[in-house]
């Protein structure tokens, strides 16, 4: 009852003038939404996808083997491979028998729940160099999938260029910032451990996951190292919200990865249950799901953005809407692609564009190396409950703090987990068969312990995205076209992370069973950030400190585009403190008429 | 909406599940996809894979080969229907070079020689009977792990349960 009004949204007045107009509902929309509308502004909320009621959707009390398909998707539907991204070009897609096909995201967990919050990667093409984009057209965007890590940057990453001469500073701190960290903590909920470590400041944590035997060892091993490992720092409400009636405290199922990231009880944070429903409640909010924006319109005389033109996803008419300030909130590469599309007589690069620099100094993590090891004493011990929590541990950055790397600058952090899980991974490493295997399988499965990294991609001016000239998605909008490489940088610290997670297991006398040390593709991340970073000058920059284009005042950009650059820490929640930062602002400048 | 069962249902089917759903042994019925005699030799060779042991059934309990069985038939792609086939015959094949006779009539002796002689590449298969390996097992790992058996009686798995308090040693 509580969502059908979500399922059937009242017809929408598009012959008023809101005070402002948000493009997408993920973390970034959700989070303009709520803020705008806190301040009693009048908001339209377009998303391209529909509406769809997870809580339903989920399953995640479901067990495999109650699943015909053990979880599985359709038959024709296909999930992209890592070989299918590395051997051919995109668009991936293109002459696939499959009658659909997702991105690579939905080859885990039980992805048959999950199909239908991802985009046909069929309807949405894209070309140029190899990149494995990951997108969720659909309310509470790519929220409904994430992996919930929830960490702050430090100014080892806002002022960076100061520190090893790469690049550009931000135009703010991490002081400016830390105040609305703190609200973003409060009021969505982030479980963690304080750790006092300046290059990953603690927030307002609710109870913390606990690590278990295998992690609490290596964590004694790596203090000995000078280094942290700390219980993973979950968007989850540990405890519970009393302020928000559409979400439920963690209680620990551990089906959070089992599904894609994706809690039908919404203790992890989804823009849905966590932004929109409560903005919703203020009266303020309306939301129009089905609405692909494909134009920023501007006033010629004034240089202003009027609202934006959009088509509706199912019946493909078009309509425009009005608005006193247009917040783009799409994505980094969708924000990027609209406005490079909003072309006009005045702004013939796309709109805000003057500076050259839209959709350029595009930037994001890499990933691949990992590995795989087992704690010895744990070998053949009774079971235990390893996995009923929201994720395992995360080990934050301890390359070029106070000391200097010769071989690369910036950092990497990784993200790990053990014990078992309800489907062992020891079923697909172990070797042989026969009662052997079988033994095997089940005495090493509580044992495992593994993890991966994450490292900042640095930010150039030549990787970018632009509009491919010829090539049209499912409802004839020109799509983005990629010129985006991992660098030499990146590739020394890749290499680097393997060699340091192996000490570290080492240290730890854990029996290492596989070590990687090349890359996934680009794009692996879903990390996506920096095509419209923020700065004090014009030139070089496409917004300002407030997410507010330099050319154009009403219009501002709060999802991950503005990024600086990339850190090594997760980015959701900077994106969502920036974003309340920035909305504040917005609400005061439009209040004093400056905007 | 209504493929939800509500949350209070589900709570009560998790608990009670493994007792009710375990997937039945798959004889009696007519296989989805394989002839009879395929679907005999793929049941022996799942079974061989993952035996039952003193701890727990194996694979032929947890009707591992009916999975594959109707996996196979719903695939989208000829050609992955047609590696199975394919597979199975190189089996035969293979034992009826070294030992004269289909692999269902060797001893239990020679078919584990001759499946240790397909799992001798396993992380590189090169032959046929070896790439079919690497395929049957994969599969059959996941079919059996999966499986209530698998899960429950197998791994003993502890999870999936409401905790008031998370589980661990620190903090």
């Amino acid at each position: 009852m509580l969502f059908q009004f979500l399922e059937n949204p009242p017809e929408v007045d598009l012959k008023k003038t809101y005070d402002a107009v948000i493009v997408g509902s993920g973390a970034a929309g959700g989070m303009a939404a709520h803020v705008l509308t806190s301040h009693g502004l009048k908001v339209l909320l377009l998303e391209a996808g529909k509406y769809q009621d997870t809580s339903s959707l989920l399953h995640s009390m479901e067990w495999p083997y109650q699943h015909p398909r053990r979880g599985a998707m359709p038959p024709d539907y296909h999930a992209l491979t890592v070989r299918e991204y590395t051997i051919r070009q995109p668009p991936y897609a293109e002459n696939s028998p499959y009658t659909k096909v997702t991105s690579y995201i939905q080859r885990s967990g039980m992805p048959d729940f999950s199909k239908t919050l991802v985009v046909n990667e069929k309807e949405h093409p894209y070309t140029g160099t190899n990149y494995a984009w990951v997108r969720s057209r659909v309310v509470g965007g790519k929220t409904n999938l994430w992996g919930r890590l929830a960490l702050r940057l430090s100014d080892y990453d806002f002022k960076a260029a100061s520190r090893d001469g790469y690049g550009m500073d931000w135009p703010i701190s991490y002081a400016d910032l830390a105040p609305y960290y703190d609200k973003v903590d409060l009021y969505l909920g982030v479980s963690g451990y304080p750790e006092h470590v300046p290059q990953m400041p603690d927030g307002k944590f609710m109870r913390p996951i606990k690590l278990n035997y295998s992690e609490l060892h290596l964590r004694k091993t790596l203090q000995g190292m000078g280094r942290i490992l700390t219980p993973y720092r979950a968007g989850v409400a540990s405890e519970t919200l009393k302020h928000n009636k559409y979400r439920s405290r963690c209680y620990g199922r551990g089906a959070c990865s089992r599904h894609v990231g994706g809690c039908d009880i919404h203790a992890a944070f989804d823009s849905t249950t966590g932004l929109i429903r409560p903005a919703m409640d203020t009266g303020n909010l309306t939301l129009r799901p089905n609405s692909t924006v494909y134009e920023v319109t501007v006033d010629p005389n004034t240089g202003k953005a009027t609202g934006v033109s959009f088509l509706d996803s199912e019946t493909r008419k078009s309509y425009h809407a009005k608005a006193r300030v247009v917040v783009l909130a799409a994505s980094t590469l969708e924000s990027a692609r609209l406005m490079l599309l909003s072309k006009s007589r005045i702004y013939p690069n796309g709109i805000a564009n003057s500076s050259g620099h839209v959709g350029h100094n595009f930037c994001e993590h890499v990933m691949g190396p990992s590995i795989v090891g087992f704690m010895k004493e744990l070998v053949g011990k009774p079971r235990t409950l390893d996995d009923g929590r929201p994720g395992g541990f995360y080990i934050p950055r301890f390359e070029n703090l106070e000391t200097r790397n010769p071989d690369f600058i910036r950092g990497y952090g990784f993200e790990g987990g053990s014990g078992c899980t309800m489907i062992p991974g020891t079923a697909f490493t172990s070797p042989g068969f026969g009662e052997e295997y079988k033994r095997h399988v089940r005495d090493y499965a509580g044992a495992v312990i593994s993890m991966g990294g994450f490292g900042e991609v640095l930010p150039r001016y030549e990787n970018y995205v632009e509009i491919d000239p010829d090539v049209k998605d499912a409802w004839g909008i020109p799509v983005l076209r990629f010129h985006y490489r991992f660098g030499e940088n990146e590739r020394k610290m890749v290499k680097n992370m393997a060699v340091e997670a192996r000490r570290m297991f080492e240290a730890a006398g854990f029996e290492i069973t596989s070590v990687k040390d090349d890359m996934l593709p680009e794009g692996w991340s879903i990390h996506e950030l920096g095509t419209a970073r923020m700065g004090n000058d014009p030139k070089t920059s496409v917004l300002n400190q407030f997410e507010q284009a330099h050319d154009v005042k009403n219009l501002f950009v709060v999802d991950g585009s503005s990024f600086v650059n990339a850190s090594c820490q997760n980015p959701t929640w900077t994106i969502m403190a920036l974003c309340w930062r920035s909305c504040d602002y917005l609400a005061d400048q439009l209040r004093k008429g400056e905007i | 909406m209504q493929n939800a069962i509500n949350r209070r249902d589900l709570l009560k089917l998790a608990s009670a599940t493994f007792l009710t759903l375990q997937l039945p042994a798959a004889e009696p019925q007519a296989p989805l996809y394989f002839t009879k005699d395929e679907f005999a030799l793929l049941d022996r060779l799942t079974d061989l894979i993952i035996p039952a042991d003193d701890h727990s059934p194996g694979a032929h309990e947890a009707g591992v080969a009916a999975y594959i069985d109707r996996t196979v038939a719903e695939a989208f792609l000829a050609e992955e229907k047609d590696s199975w086939r394919k597979g199975l015959a190189a089996v035969n094949d293979l034992t009826q070079t070294t030992l004269g006779k289909p692999f269902l009539d060797a001893t239990k002796e020679e078919q584990v020689e001759l499946l240790r002689k397909m799992a001798q590449n396993e992380s590189q298969p090169q032959t046929e009977p070896e790439r079919f390996f690497t395929q049957l097992k994969q599969t059959t790992a996941f079919a059996y792990y999966s499986s209530s058996i698998g899960i429950h009686q197998d791994i003993n798995y502890k999870g999936n349960v409401i905790l008031q308090e998370y589980v661990g040693y620190w903090p």
